[in-house]
Order: C-alpha cells, then structure tokens, then sequence
C-alpha cells in the first residue's frame, strides 16, 4: 500500500508541477501582453466582460433592487424630518422655478432673435448601470450599451444633470464608464466666470482635486465648472459641478451629477471625438505639427 | 470515508468555483459608486486560502487559476499578474502544508499572513517599475488587514456550512492513498 502510494506520488508530483509552471507562464504572459499591447488586451477584457455580464443581469437587477428598497425602508425612521426639509426646499425651489421660466422665456426671445441652432451633433442615448467596477481601488461602471447601439469609446456620459464619466471599452452589449473619481481621469475644464482652464484629476475620493490651475486667486468657492472641449476630449461646456475648498486648502470639485444614485446615463454622441486606436495615439497627435512650427534653435535640449 | 469519495471531491471543486463566482457577483453589485473610504476585505482571497490549508483537493491549481483570473478581468485589475501571484501563493502553501501537519490554527493564521503580505507587496512592486498606477497604499493596507481579519470568519464558515475540514492522519482517500 505504502509502496503504491510513493509511485503515484512520484507520477503526479511532476504532472503538477509541470501544470503548475504551463499556468504561470500563461498568467505572466497574458500579463506582459497586456502591458506592451493594451487597448488589444482592454478589448479582449470588455468581451468577456460582455459575455460574462448578461449572464450575471438577471439575478444583479432584483438583488440591486431589493437592497435599494431595504435602504429606502431604513430611510423612513427620519421620515419626519425628511419631510420638513423638503417643505422649505420646495418654497425655496418655487421661487426659482418661476425665474426659471422667465429666464426660459427671455432666453428663447434672444435665441429666436439671433436665429440659434442648437448642435445637431449633440445627441444621446440612455443605459442602464448594470455592475460598477467591483474593487475599491478603480471607480467605474458597465452601462448596457455597446457597440450594438453605436458606442465609441471615449464619448462623453451623463446623467440628468452634470457629467459623470467617459466611456472606455466597448463591448457588444456594454461598454465600461470610467467615472471621474477614478485616479486615472483626467478631464480638461474651464471654470466659469473667471475663465480660469484646469484640469479635472481623479484621485479615488469623492470630490476630484483641481490640477494645473492658472490663477487660484481668480476662483471662488462655488464657481461653476464645465469642460472645456480642450484635446477634442469632451464636446465643451458640459456642466461638472462646483469648485469647493477642503479643510486643507485645495481647491476640489463638487460634482454635480449625483454620485450615490447612478442609474440611468446619457451618453453623448460626439462624432467629432478623436478615437484612440494605437497605445500612442491619444499622446502624439496624427501629423507632426512640424512645418509651421519656426525651428526650434537646439533640436535635442533636454 | 464517506468524505473522499470521488464525488464529493468533483461536487466540492464546483462548489468552491460557485461560491467565487457568488462572491464576483456581489462585488459586482451597483449598489454604492461613492469612493469608498475604507477598503473591505478581499473574500475571494481568503476563501483559496482557507480551503488549499484544508483540502487542497478540492482547490486544483487550474481553478485558482480560472476563478482569479476572471476576478482580474471582471475587477479592472492588470489581468494575470494578481492570479499568477496568488497561484504561487496557494502552491506553496500546499506544499508547506502537507510537509508540517500539526499546527494550531494561530500558526497557520500567522502564515497566511504573511504569505498575503509577500504576494500584495509584489504585486505593487512589479506594478511600481512597470509604471502601471495603482491605488493608495492607503487602501491597500486596509484590505490587506480587512482580509487578514476576515480570514478566521471564512475559515468558521467554510467549516460549518459546507464541511471543509483538515483531514485527521488516519483518513485516506478514495484510491486509499494517504492525504
């Protein structure tokens, strides 16, 4: 028996171990592939990531529902309160609506005076979040429109109000919203009645840093900021939110898409959006802006 | 003997499988797109872990393998680097294993530790020089700790609920070789 044991001890050990380093050279590999090669590699993702998905759809959708409804039910202890607030915020908001609408009137008056068109371009359709991104570590969620319905990637999402991401990776039938609180965001914007241009940086926390700012004196807590259509990223003058300052001074944004309840998103037919094709693309641009350029006096300082 | 049927073993392969899957599932949830302020625990870590130090038969490499990469590709993360690190992991905590079997459960709670802490620290290395960003070491020690301290839970629970249990010296398995 004992001696039995050893043999097959002896005939498996090997095969293990063989299985064992066949997998780890396939892991590393598909790894190293993913880092030289990879919007290749990001495709490969969002297929399977768009073929595991719908799979997983059916049961997300009423798991997602009931605890929403088990969050609304813990909400209704402060139901009193609730209620007092909204009272004040409603005669608050009557008010402005009836500015609303003349503004609205006064607005259409000039428009029609002015003979406006309004961007034909500017058009959207609407997904479903379907999963968000699983991990503390990246901020992003699959909407249930893909390349099916005519996503591109790097199109602008919204929800009703203010922009909440950009959509990279396309699937069939999904296609993954990088939000803007993820750290890999970026999102050029000009601050509004100041004209100050920044940068939008995602650092993983609920209200974005304001990077690369011109002049921090010329902004105000509470400025509107939208983007700016710099680098052909985003069509401009998407609403963002509003500048704040943290306890230690940085200048940060509120956004103003509501965060705590994504659930439908707009994304936002840009046509006019440069794709990304190859690893380089987005950083060099298509033609090298070198004969209008006047010669630089040394070619390699630095 | 009724444990080692080869059966039992294929139902439990699956299982393990189906409980990672459940766990993605969960993960995956919509339910909060808030930043988070903490990191949680990693319970599909501790859930290899726990059930290679127990039955290393029912957690093949090959399923370790499957189950983290799909982990990697659904969570957004470098694909294959965290799966060939825990593979590593798991391997060699097989291997020890099987070489020291009487240990109380504070020694092999210590190892885990400290094995996790090897693969985390790795895997933010090779992400370090190949300049891939990665998130704070913030939340990554949160969810390393988190992991740590939910490991025993998913050990208690893994035991009790679906009856993943060290074999005792004696036990042989189904072709009545010594595990």
């Amino acid at each position: 028996m004992a001696k039995h044991g050893t043999n097959s001890e002896d005939y498996a050990g090997p095969l293990k171990r063989l299985l064992l380093a066949v997998l780890l050279l396939c892991l590393i590999g598909l790894f190293i592939f993913w880092r030289i090669d990879s919007p290749r590699a990001e495709r490969f993702r969002a297929q399977i990531v768009d073929t595991v998905m719908p799979g997983f759809d059916w049961a997300m959708a009423p798991v997602t529902g009931a605890v929403r409804i088990l969050r609304d039910f813990q909400s209704y202890q402060r139901i009193y309160d609730q209620n007092q607030e909204l009272r004040r915020e409603l005669r608050r908001m009557t008010a402005w609506k009836e500015a609303a609408l003349q503004l609205e009137q006064e607005n259409a008056r000039l428009r029609d005076l002015n003979n406006v068109r309004l961007d034909p371009r500017l058009t959207y359709i609407t997904g479903v979040v379907l999963a968000d991104s699983g991990s503390p570590f990246r901020q992003s969620v699959l909407i249930n429109v893909g390349s099916r319905d005519g996503i591109v990637d790097g199109w602008a999402t919204m929800d009703g109000i203010g922009l909440v991401g950009r959509i990279s990776g396309v699937g069939a039938n999904t296609s993954r919203v990088i939000l803007l609180t993820d750290a890999t965001s970026r999102i050029p914007a000009i601050i509004q009645p100041s004209g100050q241009r920044a940068l939008i940086t995602g650092d993983n926390s609920a209200a974005p840093p304001i990077d690369f700012l011109e002049d921090p004196d010329q902004v105000r807590p509470g400025d509107r900021i939208v983007t700016s259509g710099d680098g052909e990223v985003f069509p401009p003058g998407l609403l963002i939110g509003q500048v704040a300052e943290d306890p230690g001074g940085r200048l940060r944004v509120r956004l103003a898409a509501d965060y705590e309840r994504l659930e439908f998103l707009r994304v936002l037919r840009d046509h006019g959006a440069r794709r990304v094709g190859s690893p380089s693309a987005l950083i060099l641009p298509a033609t090298p802006p070198a004969i209008e350029m006047p010669p630089a006096p040394v070619p390699g300082d630095g | 003997m009724a444990e080692a049927r080869p059966a039992r073993i294929w139902v439990m392969r699956a299982a393990f499988i189906g409980i990672a899957l459940l766990v993605m599932f969960y993960r995956l949830l919509p339910l909060d797109m808030m930043p988070p302020r903490f990191a949680g625990p990693d319970v599909l870590v501790a859930l290899c872990f726990a059930w290679a130090l127990r039955r290393p038969d029912y957690v093949p490499a090959l399923s370790i393998a499957g189950v983290m990469l799909l982990a990697d590709i659904l969570f957004q993360r470098p694909p294959g680097l965290w799966a060939a690190l825990m593979l590593l992991a798991v391997e060699f905590l097989k291997s020890r294993d099987r070489r020291d079997r009487e240990t109380t459960f504070l020694m092999e709670w210590l190892r885990v530790a400290i094995v996790l802490l090897a693969i985390t620290i790795a895997y933010r290395l090779v992400l370090a020089l190949l300049i891939v960003p990665t998130g704070t070491a913030f939340l990554t020690l949160m969810r390393y700790a988190t992991t740590i301290a939910a490991y025993p839970l998913v050990v208690i629970l893994s035991q009790g609920l679906l009856g993943v249990r060290r074999m005792a010296p004696g036990d042989f398995d189904h072709a009545g070789r010594s595990l």
